[in-house]
């Protein structure tokens, strides 16, 4: 089992890019060179997209620029400038065979992403792009365990499905591993800064996060309330408790939330038409 | 001396296998690429010392990536080889921005030596500042004597209160905002349109663009220090606006987060009467700039020339 847990981070390690849709990819290569309104539209959709944003986020924060915490898309396209980030994401692979999950699990990622931002600015937290971009990587662990544990994945399902466990808990079981902590890997081996790694690492134990709880207590919020929307598809079938100690960390109350909420719902009408012009692109 | 690190860009596994083992015998360290559409990428993630480009086999791509390599000032100075098939037929060299060629049938003794001397070349003749590796001041003085009675403007930047920032926050973090402002100017005045970018040294830079978009690109690259600088500060000292330093008589003294000032010189104004008088004219206008608050820029707009 650990044998397993040490190749699978090893292999992480290795990691120096990943799949996205192809829709996305489609897209930016229908973008114009030097159009002021196709540059704005590049960071959008670059910026809805989990594996698209880490890997520039990976480059700006790459020793070789020697820039030390490049934590937002927006700050990565004025370092990298547009020429880099487009060309960078026109160079990423796609996913060989579109599986209906990765473009649910892509959803999901939005999704938290939308509602992270939400949280942070009715709570008037500070660096809402950082939290919103925390959001969107907060499950990349999962795109990476879909493409390295190939022959596990049809376990870990069945588990989930027949034995009714939160993804979490079968990757944990089949994989002595899980998703959060293969997430905090790649952003430790990709340079991320923390601001980001510690959300993405703690997303499901919040308690855990040490010097980015607030932070990581959005994301975990927003993760729960996107899966009690059915937005997306983030491979469980149960709404997981919001944590105790989230809660307190954002001294939250229920009519706050409810404004959260009515607020999150209508936003993600928006997100869903983004979503399917993407996929038809 | 540390290993160079060198990409070879070829479709023809035989050739690419058969080049990668002889040069590493030589101690380079080599990265085969196949794919040019992934060819980029890893050069933006991981920049190469040298690149080889095999021309003698269809490299789709080639040219559309050679130019995006040339066209950033960080990668530009990489120098590139290109393996072109034997013929009789001249290359029109404008298509291939390369530094060098080898014919096949290669003699490897030749392509070796070829490698070796664009190495040692860059390193000779390089002006570029190796912090940022934007040209350093022999460009700068050549683009504005260039540019002297032309329809364009030399802006001078520098960072407003940089010493106190180096010496509170430390040398590898006051490196840090030099290398992100370089990225800043560069980026900007490329995607404008087009002009110089240059490092004078430590926290002075100069660009030049042409007359009518100068406003313009002061405006975006203020803009987008002023983002990128609120990374840099805690949320305590945003909240304030100051942190705490010594100031030159050594006494506790409040100061402000780092902001940028610019001086626009258009070089087509009676002003300027010969290329020295250009800084003379940005001294004085970075005077008045430093007077505001926060990031500004001042232009020029002086008739007379000065006595």
């Amino acid at each position: 089992m650990d044998d397993r847990r040490n190749e699978l981070k090893k292999i992480i390690m290795d990691t120096k890019t990943l799949p996205t849709l192809p829709g996305v990819i489609n897209k930016l290569n229908t973008l114009s060179n030097d159009d002021k309104s196709s540059v704005q539209e590049m960071a959008r959709i670059v910026s809805a997209d989990q594996v698209l944003s880490a890997r520039i986020l990976r480059l700006a924060n790459s020793p070789s620029y020697g820039f030390y915490r490049v934590s937002t898309i927006s700050n990565a396209m004025i370092l990298l400038g547009v020429n880099v980030v487009k060309s960078l994401a026109l160079s990423s692979s796609i996913f060989e065979i579109m599986e209906k999950n990765s473009v649910g699990l892509w959803e999901h990622s939005l999704g938290t992403a939308t509602a992270a931002g939400i949280i942070a600015r009715k709570l008037a937290i500070p660096e809402v792009e950082e939290i919103t971009t925390a959001g969107l990587l907060h499950d990349i662990g999962k795109v990476i365990i879909g493409l390295k544990c190939v022959e596990q994945m049809p376990e870990i399902r069945r588990m989930i499905k027949m034995d009714e466990l939160y993804v979490i808990d079968a990757e944990k079981t089949v994989l002595d591993t899980d998703h959060a902590e293969v997430g905090g890997w790649l952003s430790k081996s990709w340079f991320l800064p923390e601001k980001l790694s510690e959300p993405i690492a703690c997303h499901h134990n919040v308690i855990a996060s040490e010097d980015h709880r607030v932070k990581t207590s959005v994301v975990h919020l927003a993760d729960v309330l996107i899966k009690a929307s059915g937005f997306g598809d983030s491979g469980d079938s149960y709404v997981p408790p919001v944590q105790q100690i989230a809660w307190e960390t954002l001294k939250l109350d229920e009519s706050l939330l409810k404004e959260i909420i009515v607020e999150l719902e209508d936003k993600l009408v928006e997100v869903k038409n983004f979503s399917l012009e993407l996929q038809v692109a | 001396m540390s290993q160079s690190r060198i990409a070879l860009i070829s479709t023809q596994i035989p050739l690419s296998s058969m080049l990668q083992l002889r040069l590493q015998s030589k101690g380079y360290q080599v990265m085969v690429v196949d794919k040019t559409t992934a060819a980029l990428g890893a050069f933006y993630s991981d920049p190469p010392d040298l690149i080889i480009v095999d021309f003698s086999s269809p490299c789709i791509g080639c040219h559309d990536m050679l130019f995006m390599v040339r066209s950033d000032s960080f990668f530009s100075p990489i120098p590139i080889i290109g393996i072109f098939p034997a013929s009789d037929e001249q290359e029109s060299w404008e298509d291939f921005p390369l530094d060098d060629f080898v014919t096949i049938p290669f003699n490897f003794t030749e392509l070796s030596s070829r490698i070796t001397l664009s190495l040692s070349r860059i390193k000779r003749i390089f002006d570029n500042n190796p912090l940022t590796r934007l040209p350093g001041n022999t460009s700068i003085h050549r683009a504005i004597e260039e540019s002297m009675g032309l329809p364009l403007a030399v802006c001078y930047v520098d960072i407003n209160h940089f010493k106190p920032y180096n010496d509170v926050f430390g040398f590898s973090h006051g490196d840090e905002v030099i290398r992100m402002l370089a990225r800043i100017i560069s980026n900007t005045v490329r995607e404008s349109g087009g002009g110089f970018s240059g490092h004078v040294g430590g926290d002075d830079f100069v660009f030049i663009v042409p007359r009518e978009r100068a406003e313009q690109v002061c405006t975006t690259i203020i803009n987008h220090f002023d983002q990128i600088v609120q990374t840099l500060f805690d949320e305590e000292t945003k909240q304030l606006g100051y942190y705490n330093a010594l100031n030159r008589r050594g006494e506790k003294e409040q100061m402000p987060i780092l902001a940028i000032s610019i001086a626009v010189v258009p070089m087509d104004s009676p002003t300027i009467t010969h290329a020295a008088r250009v800084a003379e004219v940005a001294a004085d206008l970075k005077k008045l700039a430093k007077g505001n608050n926060g990031s500004s820029f001042v232009v020029d707009r002086r008739t007379k020339a000065a006595e």
